[in-house]
């Protein structure tokens, strides 16, 4: 388990870009594919000094919009770099229009073990709204291709807390998407950031607001129904059959290093958390063969601050922190060193401890911010 | 020099219409100061007089000028605040001059302060000079403005001086007016002493620097003066004047304007209005002074976090040292701690404070809501004054309440007189009087109308100055004056957050629309703070009975969905942010409110 590392590696390319996005996804860029990859290849040669691989992580975007001999490459190129045994996990996001049988064969037989599908929702209406490019049938017809290919491990994305969207409809989708046996689900609220088209049509009135307490709603009921259907809640927003929890998010939430590669991409080495140049021609441009590449920025994480975010990302899973190991870990005593904020927490009902370990609540991990926040060390700058 | 060679003015205007430009051009033109020199608007000293265009405290100059007599002619001019708050200081100044410059807009015209002050000269004799500024604009309507002033104020148009003091056109004939129309000085200078103070400012060097006028008699650099009111006795250790740095000089004789260095320790210490006379063989008959500004707005000032509650102290004792119109005294809240319950003259000087105390001394504040002062006789026959709404006794012991009223005027075009009218019935006002103003009609506007009302001073705490400007659609403009104190009936309407008293947010109403302002503030704090882990109760009550309710429900979800790898700053920066907000919180009982929450409902209108 010593020097295990997990890699990331960001694929921005979207047909279109949906109506509530935020993140480094670029549309109508394909062309750039090409050239994307030799700056992908180039970026693993530079960074990655043989460790030992735990898994791999295909996210984007839409890295599905990469051809199986791309992909190929960008696999063979990690096989050659890594010490990588056959068990690693490689995890590929798929959007469900993008793909079909003879691509996803191809994708499994390179070695991509996991399919994470964008299903999103399982009603065309929300999917309109949401902008997504695909209906509801090409969903299913993506898990039946993905079960055909011979992927086991086939996780899907929801979104709930959609303006309009009323329990009934999302207690329906849910069971759509049960109806498929995903070994996984990752369910998240619909977030806004002021820019995006679908928040602009909210600020005109075009389309109700999000109703947080709905929102808390479908959480719920979400909860109760999964694990009806025998899902383990594992963390805040993801749930799996048991043994399926995703490996590589497991690295995140347990702040163990990882590296991240291509554009706008993050990785958390040493105590140093990098990012990538999230221009697409910077990045590009940086990773040509000769040229000099490095991350556009490096900060070092002070101990208090590991120690926090350790805290922080590790009450975000269900099992929540053992004592013992975060002892062995950081040399700290988190009853101790937190006792006011643990029984102030513990009052307020958002945590519970057990001799060995503290966890959020069922209500805390609705209310996670107001846990977080009582971690982190006082600023400096302020 | 002969006195006949000086002339004492000021310059008199409703807000905006140009007096501190005029200023600057008259010092630029007699050679005050030149060029690069002159920081616009050099007489408002202040960043934040600077920053509001209003001139908050007086300050004086001394100009040369060569008329085209061919005589050298000393020009003081003595700076005038524009705004309704600080009428009384204007009073002040027009005590130490003979004339005065009233500038009129030529944009706008004549405006309720317009009058307020003349009326002043007035009734203190002053020469005045009717000056028509920004002729230069666009939007310029000199003829009508002119025969505005001819109808309502009887001067000739051909007596109006047409300027632009931005450009300095005309004001060479203006200082020509001045040097013409004001009269010398006539004081002796072989008599006793007497020098009327007519502003102060506290300098930690030289203690108190009185700004007066001598009427009779000199001051010497080391005089033994006596205060004959305060009979306070002290040493000059400076005398001089401003051209507008201070300059000293040997001396100041009768019909000079300039300072006085005394040493004193606080402006208490030296009253406005008193007058300076020599410490032996002094005058017996004191000068006609004025009567010292008492505030008329009460608030309490507590600070946000308890710990900083000697910052505040230390920064208002040096606040007003500098500020003689207000004052304040130590109270304690049960929620906020320790504060001073503060008086001030009007909303704006309330403001002008509170903004000095949080940039000056970098304190964070609460403002409770601002109330006027109660005279209450109880049942037993106990007569209290009331300044904080919290102290309000119960109705089943007053005898009898007494509050403040003011008669208002507002000048205003007519087609604005139904809303403004409405807006005045809708807070107790009482019509008394119309007046048209001019001949000319505005077109659709209608002719210019001063309409004057009586109403209780609490009436104009809140939003009744911007009610008037948004309903007029910024064309009207309000002045008031204290008149007396009149019976009233009122309640005292208190808020309770999550079944806490808060006593910041109390006040007093009629009873009939007690329940209208309680719906409309628990509605604000409803909207103002956020939602918190539990269910928050607002209730807005009258004794024990509740008239107004409204719940801010419990918050069910406030989490970072969706944490990767990707962006574990980002998220933990937001996380930040969170916490960082706390702090800015108070806290009331278990709940956070929101500074702003205080003065959001301060600012709803009773």
């Amino acid at each position: 388990m010593t020097n295990e590392i997990a890699l990331y590696i960001h694929v921005p390319f979207c047909r279109s870009r949906c109506n509530y996005c935020s993140f480094v996804s670029f549309a109508g860029r394909e062309a750039d594919i090409p050239a994307y990859v030799n700056a992908l290849e180039k970026e693993l040669t530079e960074r990655v000094k043989g460790e030992n691989l735990s898994s791999i992580f295909l996210g984007g975007g839409t890295p599905s919009l990469l051809s199986s001999d791309q992909l190929s490459r960008i696999l063979t190129t990690t096989q050659k770099l890594f010490n990588m045994s056959k068990t690693v996990e490689v995890t590929l996001e798929a959007n469900p229009g993008t793909v079909d049988e003879p691509y996803l064969t191809a994708v499994r037989q390179l070695g991509v073990n996991r399919l994470s599908l964008g299903v999103q929702s399982m009603d065309n209406e929300t999917l309109m709204l949401l902008g997504r490019t695909h209906s509801t049938a090409q969903a299913s017809q993506a898990v039946q291709f993905a079960r055909n290919s011979g992927f086991t491990n086939l996780s899907l994305d929801l979104m709930y807390g959609i303006p309009g969207q009323s329990l009934a409809t999302w207690q329906d989708i849910l069971k759509k998407a049960v109806q498929f046996e995903p070994e996984h689900l990752s369910l998240y609220p619909l977030s806004l950031e002021d820019d995006v088209p679908l928040n602009s049509a909210i600020r005109r009135g075009e389309t109700p607001p999000i109703d947080p307490d709905q929102t808390a709603e479908q959480y719920e009921t979400a909860e109760d129904y999964l694990a009806s259907e025998d899902y383990v809640h594992y963390e805040i927003s993801n749930w799996a059959r048991e043994g399926f929890q995703c490996r590589h998010n497991m690295v995140y939430w347990q702040c163990l290093p990882y590296l991240g590669v291509g554009v706008a991409a993050h990785s958390y080495i040493d105590g140093h958390r990098q990012a990538n140049t999230h221009y697409l021609d910077e990045y590009i441009r940086m990773f040509q063969p000769g040229a000099l590449c490095h991350p556009e920025t490096d900060e070092e994480i002070k101990p208090e601050t590991q120690l926090a975010e350790a805290i922080i990302m590790g009450l975000r899973l269900n099992c929540g922190i053992e004592f013992a190991d975060f002892k062995d870990r950081f040399g700290v005593d988190l009853t101790s060193r937190y006792g006011q904020e643990i029984e102030e927490l513990t009052q307020l009902g958002l945590i519970e401890t057990s001799d060995q370990s503290i966890r959020l609540t069922r209500r805390g991990r609705l209310l996670g911010n107001e846990v977080f926040w009582r971690f982190l060390p006082e600023c400096e700058d302020s | 020099m002969d006195q006949s060679l000086t002339r004492n003015f000021c310059i008199i205007a409703h807000i905006d219409h140009g007096k501190s430009t005029l200023a600057d051009r008259l010092i630029e033109m007699t050679g005050g100061m030149r060029g690069d020199d002159i920081r616009e608007q050099v007489l408002d000293s202040m960043d934040l007089e600077r920053e509001r265009g209003i001139t908050i405290k007086a300050k004086a100059i001394r100009l040369g000028y060569e008329a085209v007599d061919g005589s050298i002619y000393r020009l003081n001019l003595i700076d005038t605040p524009g705004h309704v708050d600080f009428s009384y200081e204007v009073s002040r100044t027009l005590a130490a001059c003979e004339g005065a410059v009233l500038v009129i807009d030529a944009t706008q015209g004549i405006q309720a302060q317009t009058l307020a002050h003349i009326y002043v000269a007035m009734e203190r004799d002053l020469e005045i000079i009717p000056v028509l500024n920004k002729i230069d604009l666009p939007g310029a309507e000199p003829d009508r403005v002119l025969d505005e002033i001819e109808s309502v104020l009887g001067y000739d148009p051909q007596t109006v001086v047409s300027i632009s003091a931005k450009t300095g056109e005309g004001v060479p004939e203006l200082v020509e007016a001045i040097v013409r129309c004001v009269p010398a000085p006539k004081g002796d200078v072989q008599l006793p002493l007497r020098a009327l103070i007519f502003d102060s400012h506290y300098d930690p060097y030289k203690g108190v620097m009185a700004y007066i006028r001598v009427v009779d008699g000199h001051i010497f650099k080391g005089s033994n003066l006596r205060l004959m009111a305060q009979k306070t006795e002290f040493e000059v250790l400076d005398t001089g004047c401003f051209i507008p740095e201070p300059s000293s000089l040997n001396q100041l004789l009768a019909g000079d304007v300039g300072y006085i260095a005394t040493g004193l320790k606080s402006i208490g210490d030296c009253q406005v209005g008193d007058t300076v006379t020599t410490a032996s063989k002094g005058a017996k008959q004191v000068l006609e002074g004025y009567r010292p500004a008492k505030p008329m707005v009460f608030a309490g000032i507590y600070p946000t976090e308890p710990g900083e509650y000697d910052g505040l102290r230390s920064a208002t004792e040096k606040l007003s040292l500098n500020d003689a119109s207000f004052s304040y005294e130590p109270e304690s809240s049960p929620l906020l701690g320790f504060g001073f319950r503060c008086g001030f003259l009007g909303l704006l000087h309330l403001d002008i404070v509170r903004e000095r105390l949080e940039r000056e001394f970098a304190l964070s504040l609460i403002v409770t809501a601002p109330s006027v002062r109660y005279m209450i006789t109880k049942t037993s026959g106990q007569t209290v004054i009331v300044t904080n709404p919290t102290d309000l006794p119960m109705p089943t012991v007053i005898e009898k309440l007494e509050e403040p009223w003011v008669s208002i005027s507002v000048v205003t075009p007519s087609k604005f007189i139904g809303p403004l009218m409405e807006l005045v019935m809708e807070n107790e006002g009482i019509y008394k009087h119309t007046e048209y103003l001019g001949q000319q009609s505005l077109g659709e506007l209608g002719q210019r109308v001063k309409l004057e009302y009586d109403m209780p001073l609490r009436s104009i705490l809140t939003t009744f100055y911007d009610q008037v400007k948004s309903r007029s659609q910024g064309y009207a403009s309000l002045d008031y004056e204290l008149q007396g104190y009149r019976e009233s009936r009122l309640v005292k309407l208190d808020i309770m957050v999550n079944e806490l008293l808060v006593d910041a947010f109390s006040r007093v109403v009629t009873p009939n629309k007690a329940h209208d302002v309680g719906k409309a503030m628990v509605n604000k704090l409803k909207e103002v703070i956020p939602r918190q882990l539990f269910k928050i109760p607002i209730q807005a009550a009258i004794g024990s009975k509740i008239v107004a309710r409204a719940d801010i429900p419990a918050k069910r979800k406030d989490v970072l969905a969706k944490c990767y790898g990707g962006d574990v700053t980002r998220k933990r920066k937001l996380l930040e942010k969170q916490k960082e907000g706390k702090k800015k919180m108070k806290q009331i009982g278990s709940v956070e409110v929101p500074k702003e929450a205080f003065m959001d409902v301060v600012k709803l209108s009773s």
